[in-house]
């Protein structure tokens, strides 16, 4: 590995702590703020048992989700944009990092990243869609089941055309 | 404005009166309500295609300086480019905004660390805007 490769990795590694560090203040954050956190406890597993009609609960989580998905996302971006820009600089140093992503761990990544990156698509689109044509909370409970089969749909066919040749 | 009306078990009944934590003052929320919702429109399809031809139509160990360089000898793709990062850095920054804002309480705190957001941002957006510049030049 060059010097350039571990730097990469270093970075990466950082912007998952990172990532994790933001679900703990989150997590933090949201069991302070009155009305039932967001721990799996006892009162929230009887919430979860209520009829889907009678709980809006699937909001909260999308919230939860979109603005996980979107700090990820984000964090890694910032890695993105400095690894592209060695293409600048030096077309033989951006080949050096860039080699890392056809590496299987890395792939690994990538596919949670498309993951991360389909949720937050189809959900936004569907926060937009719920100011734009109004939507009642029906609705908006079809949309986000929508969103998440298109998520694991598409996710999973993606996932497996990244790991195709390392599986291969 | 009177404090929540709880109930034996700690839940709300419709009809109960809550406190809202304070927002910070000033306005702007509608300036980020669009900003957001714009940007992110834009960004389903730039990063959704994106992502689709750096990993999909072509496998991502392919795509190296010989990749980029095909593909930055179109000024379409540059400009998809140029799009997708200013679209990504506002919807971000702006996404990133608005969680400081929900987390840090302390005033003082919550300008320094969106003051960082803001810095670091604005360099990586620089740094974006030379590479696609650099390939024009």
């Amino acid at each position: 590995m060059t010097l350039a490769q571990a730097l990469f990795v270093v970075a990466l590694i950082g912007v998952l702590i990172a990532v994790v560090g933001f679900g703990f203040v989150m997590i933090h954050s949201a069991a302070r703020s009155g009305g039932g956190g967001s721990y799996l406890d006892a009162r929230l597993l009887r919430r979860l048992q209520r009829s889907p009609k009678e709980r809006a609960e699937f909001n909260r989580w999308a919230f939860y989700a979109h603005r996980f998905t979107g700090f990820a996302v984000f964090a890694f971006l910032c890695l993105h944009i400095v690894d592209v820009s060695l293409y600048a600089f030096s077309p033989e140093a951006f080949d050096e990092v860039h080699a890392l992503y056809g590496w299987t761990p890395m792939r690994l990544f990538e596919c949670v990243l498309l993951f991360a990156i389909l949720f937050h698509t189809f959900n936004g689109l569907r926060i937009l869609a719920i100011d734009v044509a109004d939507l009642d909370s029906r609705a908006s409970r079809r949309l986000f089941a929508g969103t998440l089969v298109l998520t694991a749909l598409l996710g999973l066919s993606g996932s497996a055309i990244i790991m195709a040749p390392v599986l291969a | 404005m009177s404090t929540p009306a709880r109930h034996k078990g700690g839940e709300f009944r419709p009809g109960d009166r809550y406190d809202v934590p304070a927002r910070p003052a000033g306005g702007g929320r509608l300036f980020y309500y669009l900003t957001v919702r714009i940007t992110g429109l834009l960004l389903a399809i730039l990063v959704l295609g994106h992502f689709a031809v750096t990993h999909i139509t072509a496998d991502v160990a392919e795509t190296g300086s010989d990749f980029i360089a095909r593909r930055w000898g179109s000024l379409l793709w540059l400009l998809w480019d140029w799009a997708m990062l200013t679209a990504a850095m506002l919807h971000g920054v702006t996404g990133v905004w608005i969680m400081i804002e929900d987390y840090t309480p302390d005033p003082e705190k919550r300008r320094r660390r969106q003051r960082l957001l803001v810095s670091i941002s604005a360099l990586l957006f620089v740094l974006g805007l030379v590479v696609i510049a650099a390939t024009i030049l």
